[in-house]
């Protein structure tokens, strides 16, 4: 007769022993040894006892904390699919938008407005969910998509008029390419690209500022408005400011482009609206340079008359008025929440509020301004 | 999702909490490591709450959840050597098996309870979930094998060796069978 084994006493114990419980039983009745080697083994298991049912500890504070951040750090696929959406429906839809202003006259301002500014607004409604993991496709994919997003009015004037779409798809399409491929750890040495950007900033921060005076000034007076784009002009003309105000561009785009898509951070409005605000710029900005040699026709009035460009005049270019003022409003933002940075560290919090909300006051009263000089009102002719 | 599903989710699972944290303590043996498999679970459920089928009852489903991340936990424990540290048999042992070596009289004793935790920490995660499913929970080896997700088989061997492991532990010890 063989003994009963270890495991066969151990399936006994714990009746998972199916058909063979009846064979195990007698055996265990009739082997003597086998009989204590089970008395043994379920002693044993018998001692083995589970520790005593308690309480859960009470961690509901800190757990609900832990679930909110999961919340906001999870890759939204609406917030990606929206923000591709943009950039890819954008050509076609924008004339029907437009032409559809065109013929209501009440919507004539508000609708392209309001399509113009939903590039950037998607950004930053994409850039505020997901997750700041950038070894993951999904958030080089969302990000790529803000990016493309808020680039797309601005980029869409020359677009529109240049009849670019192939290169537009195309550039769309290598983008897509871009998130397949792991980014840079680090894009190089922060507080130098920093230094950089502050510094070209100041030039054309200046210039720009002094353009979006007298645009704002057209308002009120057309004669000081003349007086001022005429030096302004001459300034500008000059081969030597000319070429640096390109470089100052081209120096703001390089290195707001090294630093902005990695500080993109979820929950961040402030610096995310900043980031967004300096994409939106940088593409403005080359849009507005360019504009002469990819799309005359639509540059002419801005570029070249001394009298305030009144936009409504004709379907092409009331097309262009919300980007103008998007572009405005996006350096506003842009060296705006720069100085409140600057500020918090100068001044206790209570002040810079308050000087915050003073600024905004007066950022909507400039892109207010500067739209109704666009629009042809004028309080002094 | 939003922030109002946290409460929602929050207050569904508030009454399972002590049993998941109980069922947690069984399988790692350590408060604090329990407390970590909770909160792993509870997350892991809100993140797939769309996985729930119907089919089973919430908390068996949330069982199912709770012996995954445990396993989970217990092999992360033995890839980090500094967070693993089990507690020495023979620290325990000497005063459990010299108090009282007869295992049914100490089976209340804090020391026998000790040392049949250091006995366990020898086991290897998926012996200790297996073992302790089947014995401390009373789940059958097909239960813990769809559970854990091994065949029926590697479940009983699992369970074998650890039984061989916790009774070689303590008889090394002085703790007869």
């Amino acid at each position: 007769m063989s003994h009963l084994t270890d495991d066969e006493l151990v399936l006994h114990y714990y009746d998972e022993d199916g058909p063979d419980i009846v064979r195990v039983e007698r055996h265990l009745e009739t082997c003597v040894d086998c009989a204590r080697a089970y008395e043994g083994l379920s002693r044993t298991l018998t001692a083995v006892t589970p520790p005593a049912v308690v309480e859960a500890p009470d961690d509901t504070i800190a757990l609900r904390q832990l679930l909110l951040e999961r919340v906001h750090d999870r890759e939204s696929p609406l917030a990606i699919a929206l923000a591709w959406l943009v950039p890819l429906l954008y050509p076609w839809s924008a004339p029907a938008i437009f032409a559809a202003a065109q013929s209501a006259h009440g919507w004539v301002l508000v609708a392209p407005l309001l399509w113009a500014c939903a590039g950037p607004a998607i950004a930053v409604v994409a850039l505020q969910r997901g997750r700041n993991r950038f070894d993951r496709l999904t958030t080089r994919l969302r990000v790529l998509g803000a990016l493309l997003a808020t680039v797309t009015p601005p980029l869409f004037l020359v677009v529109r008029a240049g009849q670019l779409l192939d290169w537009w798809y195309g550039a769309i399409a290598v983008a897509a390419l871009l998130a397949l491929v792991p980014w840079p750890v680090s894009a190089g040495s922060t507080p130098r690209l920093k230094r950089l950007h502050r510094l070209s900033s100041l030039l054309l921060g200046v210039y720009i500022l002094a353009h979006i005076v007298n645009q704002s000034l057209a308002f009120v007076s057309v004669e000081s408005y003349a007086a001022m784009r005429g030096v302004m002009r001459l300034a500008s003309q000059q081969s030597v400011s000319y070429v640096a105000i390109v470089a100052m561009v081209a120096m703001q785009i390089a290195t707001g482009a090294a630093m902005g898509v990695k500080k993109v951070t979820t929950g961040a409005l402030a610096r995310n609206v900043q980031v967004v605000s300096g994409w939106y710029l940088a593409v403005f900005l080359f849009a507005h340079v360019w504009s002469p040699y990819l799309a005359p026709a639509s540059a002419a009035p801005v570029a070249q008359a001394l009298t305030p460009p009144h936009l409504l005049t004709s379907a092409r270019s009331v097309a262009s008025l919300p980007f103008y003022l998007l572009g405005v409003s996006a350096f506003l933002l842009h060296i705006g929440l720069y100085a409140r940075l600057a500020a918090l560290t100068w001044l206790p919090d209570a002040a810079v509020r308050r000087l915050s909300y003073a600024g905004a006051i007066a950022g909507a009263l400039v892109v207010a301004s500067v739209g109704l000089s666009l629009c042809g009102i004028h309080i002094l002719r | 999702m939003h922030d109002g599903d946290v409460d929602v989710f929050l207050a569904l699972v508030e009454r399972h909490r002590t049993y998941m944290y109980n069922l947690a303590l069984r399988l790692t043996g350590r408060e604090q490591d329990a407390k970590d498999v909770v909160q792993e679970s509870l997350l892991d459920a809100f993140l797939h709450l769309d996985r729930f089928e119907g089919r089973a009852d919430f908390r068996t489903w949330l069982n199912r959840i709770v012996v995954n991340c445990a396993l989970d936990h217990l092999r992360g424990l033995r890839r980090r050597p500094d967070a693993y540290q089990p507690t020495p048999l023979s620290d325990v042992a000497d005063t459990a098996a010299s108090s009282s070596p007869d295992p049914e009289r100490l089976a209340a004793s804090a020391d026998w309870r000790r040392l049949v935790a250091a006995a366990m920490e020898g086991m290897s995660p998926l012996e200790r979930i297996t073992f302790a499913l089947r014995h401390f929970e009373g789940r059958s080896i097909a239960e813990i094998a769809e559970t854990v997700g091994i065949g029926n088989n590697a479940a009983k061997q699992h369970i074998f060796r650890a039984v061989r492991k916790l009774r070689l532990a303590l008889a090394a010890h002085g703790v007869s069978s």
